[in-house]
């Protein structure tokens, strides 16, 4: 009996080992992921994540790829960083400290990437964050090794806002209305400034994250005759909100969201009353690569809204594998030299993408692709106007 | 900025948010007036109210009129297991209710999130229209949920008043040692208290995902204003529930029109602080000796 | 008895002081300064929980520290020995000003009460950007002193300040101290009548504890070199109360297990955060509901089952002593 399962083992391990000897080297690179996978944050964390793995399986699944004269297949390793500094800093080290990770993409909100590139710098590891805060990549780090992944009203703010004052010459003072968190407080104010400098008015008010009853807000914001509402900092599902208590308290005017991914949601939300609705976007799901998209992701997750940070994460997935690539080698900063050359990359999702910052920030490490203005028509978004980095 | 048409406005939107507030206070104060647990879930239920309805609503078509009640009284005789897994084990025990429950509140908050995913879901408006009083607007789902709102507060406080059961919760609110030497059965008493706890936070649930929206999250606000409300009110009472949904629906609406979001929110925090301070008991509770 | 227990502190030490050169692994060295941070913080909120108030705001007053201290040292450029003193002192002097006040409410409304003082904090925090960086915080806090930056050097810092943190209460509890505190909570009226001076006692005690969480937040901040509103909201204070309620609310040695537990348990889980949410409630709702004594009752009554009868009687004093003490005051 022993001797039997002895040989069989034996069996078993020859068959392996000439199983490793006879696949070509193949090695397994770790793709650090951060988001906030707990608290109020959480549809934009599982968003990253989705994005990544459909782009790892779908990377995987073609044989991985070459760098250096080696091929790779990819893991992903995803920590929760509950959207805080301290969230962000603690992912962070344990990726780079304990699962010797080179590459880290995410986190999505400003505290957590704060913390994380606090980490990553010193460590020369490649990071590819989200978050609106200009500090992530405005500070005095010499040499830094991180990237921002997705444009911020910063860049699209002023040519959406002069898009506003040509096309609507009606509107004249604009209601924001945004939380108070960090999104909105790092959003509200620069979109203020940005409005005011065109020479619009503006009527800002901050309100406490969580309430769903904006009806009083809007009043107040009525009786003050503004000709228009912006929602830029607001989560989709609270902005789908705001715009059906606005239709309904019998406001007529334009209702705009300069940046903020997550029109879908917010139609779905609002229904009728989000007719007119006019949306910045970046992403449309009636592209090629959107309709390829769609399937794997309901697929994997069921149907629903798929929130826009999907498609993003997806996409950096592939910009980082490229520059890989084209590094060919996994040393980090030959592939952050890479990441820097890679103005006209395409993966078909954005179309060419750019750095820019430079004149803002002081790096060119704020990725930048097309983006357009969509009203809403039929339920529908229907695109008014493209606008090119 | 004061003119009739915005103050009607605003009286309007008071009554609205008031309604609502009153709703989800009830079950989480007769819960502590009669039991003595502090529902740290109860938001929860809300929750699962909301998408009771917002499955029948949208995978089975059924008409919401129908929907309504059998998706409320299917989340309260289900929570009846959660009563007899969970709750039973806290009556008398407040502290420990408290604690308890907040983890209860984690399971079926994360629960949800595994089974229905995080994003915000729409139940379809049950109408679109809006009636014109004057110059002042009043949509009519709004309407509608201050109507159902208002009878099943009439309808609670008929239960209460006039039914053995009813006398027993108020008996067993009262004292609960002479209560059990009259003849009351306590076990059952809290069995009935706890599901109609339960159905009116479902119930309330489902109209709060009606008018603004569903999500794994929905049950967190519902829970703070609850709170806020049964401090301002009494805990126990259940005519300070009622006074205190409509002192903070009137706040936020009156305040947050005229004052803007953070005078309104400090504002109402503010004044619940100063209230624990020199009336922990409430506006209508009684102090316990 | 005291031999062994000698014996048990030198080995305590070595492990303590020692570890940090088995590994050179920094997240480790990072898991190390978190546990001693956190201890302070759980410890002292142990000694309010001891006096028979749960307070849902004691990362408000780390908040306290931290800004303080962040604020004195960034923008005043004091050293932070400084901010430090300025941070303890700011969230000291704030006790003992509301002190007086909420600590004459009965259990369930300080709780309320401590909740919403809480949300005040943090709102506040948010409203006034202009000094606190609202939502977002401050960025780039210096550490301490610049040989601070690496994380094993910290966890020795910290540590430090845990053993002088968690060391203070732990004298505080087994002295004369100690004892009207107990008295306090089984019975406030009795305490008063025996001629132990209630109120002020009660002040003395949270103002004692809220020091040591602001102490904490000023070395958190530095070691984080981040601070920002979120770190110090209501969840966070719970998840100290957590602390005290899995480890037991009856011994210090309760909090100690309780930070260990409740700090590696998410950093092991880090992956699976919806899982870990249901476990935690369910640790909780389990606890509260069948083991009010915690994880030290649980080794009680393990250590009963496996000794048997010998310690029968001892255990089953201990247990009942443990029965009654778990709830502070429960009206």
């Amino acid at each position: 009996m022993h001797r039997k399962w002895l040989s069989a083992a034996l069996v078993g391990a020859a068959f392996m080992v000439a199983g490793a000897t006879v696949a070509p080297a193949q090695e397994t690179l770790k793709i650090g992921g951060i988001g906030p996978l707990s608290g109020g944050g959480t549809a934009w964390g599982l968003a990253a994540q989705r994005g990544m793995e459909i782009a790892i399986e779908e990377i995987n699944a073609g044989g991985g790829f070459k760098s250096g004269g080696k091929t790779y297949k990819l893991e992903l390793l995803m920590y929760d960083d509950q959207y805080t500094g301290a969230g962000g800093k603690a992912a962070a080290e344990r990726l780079v400290n304990q699962d010797n990770v080179k590459f880290i993409v995410g986190p999505v909100g400003s505290p957590p990437a704060l913390g994380v590139i606090s980490v990553t710098n010193p460590a020369k590891v490649v990071a590819l964050t989200n978050g609106y805060a200009p500090q992530i990549l405005k500070n005095d780090t010499k040499d830094p090794y991180n990237f921002r992944i997705y444009p911020t009203n910063i860049e699209f703010g002023p040519p959406l806002i002069k898009w506003l004052k040509d096309n609507a010459p009606e509107v004249k003072k604009v209601a924001m209305l945004a939380p108070n968190d960090a999104v909105g407080q790092s959003v509200a104010g620069a979109l203020a400034a940005d409005y005011r400098k065109q020479g619009f008015e503006v009527e800002l008010e901050l309100f406490e994250r969580g309430i769903k009853e904006f009806t009083p807000l809007i009043l107040r914001m009525m009786a003050k005759k503004v000709d228009a509402f912006e929602f830029d900092g607001n989560s989709p599902g609270d902005a789908g909100l705001m715009l059906k208590q606005i239709r309904q308290a019998g406001f007529k005017g334009k209702v705009i969201q300069v940046g903020g991914p997550g029109s879908d949601e917010i139609i779905e939300i609002a229904g009728p009353a989000a007719e007119g609705f006019l949306s910045y976007g970046v992403f449309d799901w009636d592209t090629p690569a959107g309709k390829k998209l769609r399937p794997i992701y309901e697929k994997k997750y069921g149907k629903g809204i798929i929130n826009q940070f999907m498609p993003a994460f997806y996409h950096t997935v592939f910009l980082l594998v490229d520059a890989i690539k084209r590094a060919d080698s996994v040393d980090t900063t030959k592939v952050r030299d890479a990441l820097d050359a890679m103005n006209g990359f395409d993966a078909g999702i954005y179309g060419p993408v750019k750095w820019t910052g430079k004149d803002f920030y002081g790096v060119n490490r704020q990725l930048m692709f097309t983006y357009y203005l969509a009203e809403v028509k039929g339920g529908k978004l229907v695109t008014k106007a493209k606008f090119q980095p | 900025m004061f003119n009739a048409t915005i103050l009607g406005q605003v009286f309007v939107n008071g009554v609205s948010l008031s309604a609502i507030y009153i709703l989800v206070a009830l079950g989480f104060t007769l819960l502590f007036g009669i039991m003595r647990v502090v529902n740290f879930a109860h938001g929860e239920f809300a929750m699962l109210g909301a998408f009771a309805l917002f499955h029948l609503i949208k995978d089975y078509h059924w008409p919401w009129l129908i929907a309504l009640p059998v998706g409320v009284v299917g989340v309260a005789l289900a929570s009846l297991v959660l009563e007899w897994l969970v709750f039973r084990w806290f009556y008398q025990r407040m502290f420990e209710s408290m604690i308890g429950l907040l983890g209860l509140n984690m399971m079926i908050m994360f629960g949800a999130v595994l089974l229905w995913d995080v994003h915000e879901r729409n139940i379809p408006s049950v109408s679109s229209e809006v009636l014109m009083l004057g110059d002042i607007i009043v949509p009519v789902d709004r309407l509608i949920v201050v109507i159902i709102a208002l009878a099943a507060l009439a309808g609670f406080y008929l239960f209460i008043r006039y039914t053995r059961a009813g006398l027993a919760m108020r008996a067993a609110a009262q004292d609960l040692e002479i209560a059990e030497t009259q003849g009351v059965n306590t076990r059952r008493t809290y069995k009935v208290a706890f599901f109609v706890a339960i159905l009116l936070a479902a119930l309330a649930g489902a109209l709060w995902g009606q008018i603004y929206a569903v999500s794994p999250f929905l049950g967190e606000r519902p829970l703070l204003m609850a709170f806020v409300v049964v401090i301002l009110g009494g805990m126990g009472s259940i005519p300070g529930a009622a006074l205190g949904g409509v002192l903070l629906g009137f706040t936020e609406s009156f305040v947050g029109t005229f004052y803007g979001a953070a005078a309104s929110a400090f504002l109402s925090f503010g004044v619940v602080i100063l209230l624990l301070v020199v009336r922990p008991w409430g506006i209508l509770g009684t102090p316990e000796t | 008895m005291s031999v062994n227990k000698r014996i048990l502190a030198v080995v305590a030490a070595i492990v303590l002081l020692g570890w940090p050169w088995l590994t050179e692994d920094k997240f480790l060295h990072h898991i190390g300064v978190l546990i001693c941070l956190t201890s302070i913080a759980a410890c002292s909120l142990h000694l309010i929980i001891r006096t028979g108030h749960v307070s849902l705001c004691h990362t408000a007053f780390m908040a306290f520290g931290a800004y303080g201290s962040v604020i004195v040292v960034m923008q005043l450029g004091m050293p932070w020995p400084v901010g430090l003193i300025a941070g303890t002192a700011l969230a000291a002097a704030v006790a003992a000003v509301i002190g007086p006040i909420v600590l004459r409410l009965t259990g369930k409304y300080f709780v309320l009460i401590t909740f919403l003082m809480g949300e005040v904090v943090r709102m506040a925090i948010i409203e006034n950007s202009w000094l606190t960086g609202g939502s977002n915080g401050i960025f780039n806090v210096p550490p301490p002193y610049p040989f601070l930056l690496s994380n094993r050097a910290y966890y020795y810092f910290a540590l430090g300040f845990a053993v002088f943190g968690v060391g203070l209460c732990a004298r505080l509890l087994t002295s004369e101290f100690g004892r009207a505190m107990d008295a306090i909570r089984e019975g406030e009226r009795l305490a008063e009548c025996s001629g132990v001076p209630v109120i002020r006692f009660k002040v003395m005690v949270f103002v004692i504890a809220c020091a040591l969480a602001g102490m904490t937040g000023s070395l958190q901040a530095h070691y984080i070199k981040f601070v920002g509103p979120e770190a110090y909201s209501g969840f966070q204070s719970l998840n100290l109360v957590v602390m005290n309620v899995i480890g037991g609310m009856t011994s210090l040695i309760g909090a100690l297990l309780g930070t260990v537990f409740m700090v590696t348990l998410p950093e092991l889980l880090r992956g699976y955060v919806n899982l870990q949410q249901i476990m935690f409630g369910a640790i909780l709702f389990a606890t509260m509901a069948f083991l009010p004594g915690g994880l030290v009752e649980l080794g009680r009554r393990l250590r009963k089952l496996l000794w048997g009868r010998r310690e029968d009687a001892a255990a089953a004093e201990a247990g009942a002593r443990a029965g009654t003490r778990a709830s502070p005051q429960a009206s």
